[in-house]
């Protein structure tokens, strides 16, 4: 019998996945809903579903990953190899960066419509690609490029933003990956990885923004003189590497028990 | 499905775990595990179960490497005593990752088992007894119906009658699935019935491979006249001995011919069968636990 447990770890991680994507869609629905109350009152405007979406969806994306770790002792158990654990949990990872962003774009549009229609509140501007630094400074870059990701506005190019977002959370599930499975390893490799994830998301940042056309501060990476193109391969390669990286930790790990 | 380990090593660190174990496993049968805590008895099942790579030395089934090996993988079952403390999951969602990966999981049989235990179908998990979390291991385990099902103390918690329960089901669905099953235990005197075949592993050695009846009928206790004892064993392999003043019982390890026992009887000698707990327990001890006892 031929088995094909890959895809069936990509179907029901995926499936799981979801269902929490659709737990932190749900909760972030509901700030927003909060926030557009005290928006009436204060007589203000509120974010965009989509921008207020694409500030946490990184930091979710990254649990999601940490917690993609703790699936591999669950399929070895039941008999799955290693490697169909890893392209499973691969692959549900690129369907999950591809849906996030088209359904926050089409929630965002639901959001809109409520907004201009019956709370009659007005969408705020947002810049998130302003340099906010001007000095170049080590934690505030890197805490920078955690919370505030290249953006493109959905409403200018709708698919070039959604897949601006789904390269940047999918990065943020590798390095979430990267850091759970070093932590599997032993707690002395954990550490050494959250370094590597720190420098993989920062140059990320960088890579995004010259690839998007975006300002990019002269902070901790200098890369001016990089072409869009070169940049767009950069983050490819970088995200090879964190894959490549995945699977050395994973190939031959002994299973907890 | 045949098992074969050759030479097998495994070492973490400083310590060695497991010391050029060799052996097979080549018929369908009930395969008792029997070692002191930490003689390997865990090490060497996750190395049969892909769940760590060995040292060194090879493992073979069916003639192929398992580690990394799905069309191997998916046929052994490991069922050892696990922490649920964190799992939030029902029991029918468990049973449905397992029948979703095993190709010869019976489903109905699965849920016969869950209501001979009386598990608590509403409950998550990690609400559940150690008892009842170890039945339900024992319901994944033997519904699986893995070629290679290996239970590694998997009765810890549960009570006398589940355990009974346990052992029952066990014989009657390897009567109708005949698989390779391997039973890892210290309750020995409990589960000596369900061997077929018995390994001893000892600080991470194998000590021994036997039949069950064969290794019983080696074991024997030897009660007479010091004298008359002590020149009927001379030539044995003792394994242990008590006195109380001038009667010795002596317990020794292998085959006595009928001749041997018709002289035994003709001097005045008892010989008396050993359980297979006995046999284990002379088997596996150490110098350090006769100075401890003194």
């Amino acid at each position: 019998m031929r088995h094909n447990n890959s895809l069936k770890v990509a179907t029901d991680m995926f499936f799981v996945k979801l269902n929490w994507t659709f737990g932190f869609l749900g909760v972030m629905f509901v700030i927003q809903l909060v926030r557009a109350m005290i928006a009436i009152l204060k007589n203000s405007e509120v974010d965009s579903y989509f921008n207020a979406v694409f500030v946490a969806a990184g930091i979710f994306m990254f649990v999601v990953g940490i917690i993609s770790t703790y699936f591999l002792p669950y399929y070895v158990e039941h008999g799955v190899t290693r490697i169909d654990y890893f392209r499973g949990a691969f692959l549900s990872s690129i369907g999950l960066s591809i849906v996030l962003p088209a359904i926050t774009l089409i929630i965002s549009i639901v959001w809109k419509f409520i907004l201009d229609n019956f709370l009659k509140l007005n969408i705020k501007d947002v810049d998130f690609n302003t340099v906010v630094e001007d000095e170049p400074e080590l934690i505030g870059g890197i805490v920078q490029s955690f919370i505030i990701n290249p953006y493109i506005d959905p409403t200018s190019n709708w698919p070039l933003a959604i897949a601006a977002l789904a390269a940047n959370i999918f990065i943020f599930y590798l390095v979430g990956w990267l850091i759970g499975a070093a932590f599997y390893r032993n707690l002395l490799t954990g550490f050494v990885f959250i370094l590597i994830g720190v420098v993989i998301i920062t140059v990320k940042d960088s890579l995004l923004r010259v690839a998007l056309e975006l300002p990019l501060s002269d902070g901790i990476i200098t890369i001016d003189q990089f072409s869009p193109t070169i940049s767009a391969l950069g983050v490819l390669l970088l995200i090879i590497l964190a894959v490549w990286l995945i699977r050395q930790l994973t190939k031959r790990v002994s299973i907890k028990m | 499905m045949k098992l074969s380990i050759k030479d097998l090593n495994l070492t973490y660190g400083n310590h060695t775990a497991l010391q050029n174990v060799s052996f097979d496993l080549s018929s369908n049968k009930v395969y008792g595990l029997l070692g002191r805590n930490g003689a390997g008895k865990t090490s060497l099942l996750s190395i049969i179960a892909s769940f760590r790579e060995q040292t060194s030395g090879s493992i073979t089934i069916d003639g192929e490497a398992p580690f990394e090996n799905a069309k191997i993988t998916q046929h052994i079952t490991f069922m050892y005593n696990k922490d649920y403390k964190e799992e939030s999951q029902k029991v029918k969602s468990l049973l449905y990752g397992a029948q979703r990966y095993r190709p010869n999981f019976d489903r109905d049989y699965a849920e016969y088992l869950v209501k001979r235990f009386k598990l608590d179908l509403k409950k998550p998990i990690k609400q559940f007894s150690k008892g009842m979390q170890s039945a339900l291991n024992v319901c994944i385990g033997l519904a699986s119906r893995s070629p290679i099902t290996i239970f590694d103390e998997v009765y810890l918690g549960m009570d006398a009658p589940s355990r009974e329960t346990f052992y029952k089901e066990l014989l009657d669905d390897q009567e109708r699935h005949p698989r390779i099953m391997i039973l890892s235990t210290h309750l020995v005197s409990e589960m000596d019935y369900l061997f077929d075949e018995v390994i001893i592993l000892n600080q991470g050695q194998i000590l021994l491979q036997d039949d069950y009846d064969s290794l019983i009928s080696k074991g024997a206790k030897i009660i007479g006249i010091k004298e008359d004892v002590d020149q009927f064993i001379h030539t044995k392999q003792l394994i242990h001995e008590e006195q109380l003043g001038n009667t010795k019982a002596a317990t020794i390890y292998g085959e006595l011919r009928d001749e041997e026992r018709r002289n035994a009887s003709e001097i005045g000698l008892e010989i008396a069968p050993l359980s297979l707990q006995e046999l284990f327990v002379h088997l596996t001890k150490e110098d350090t636990d006769d100075e401890t006892q003194q």
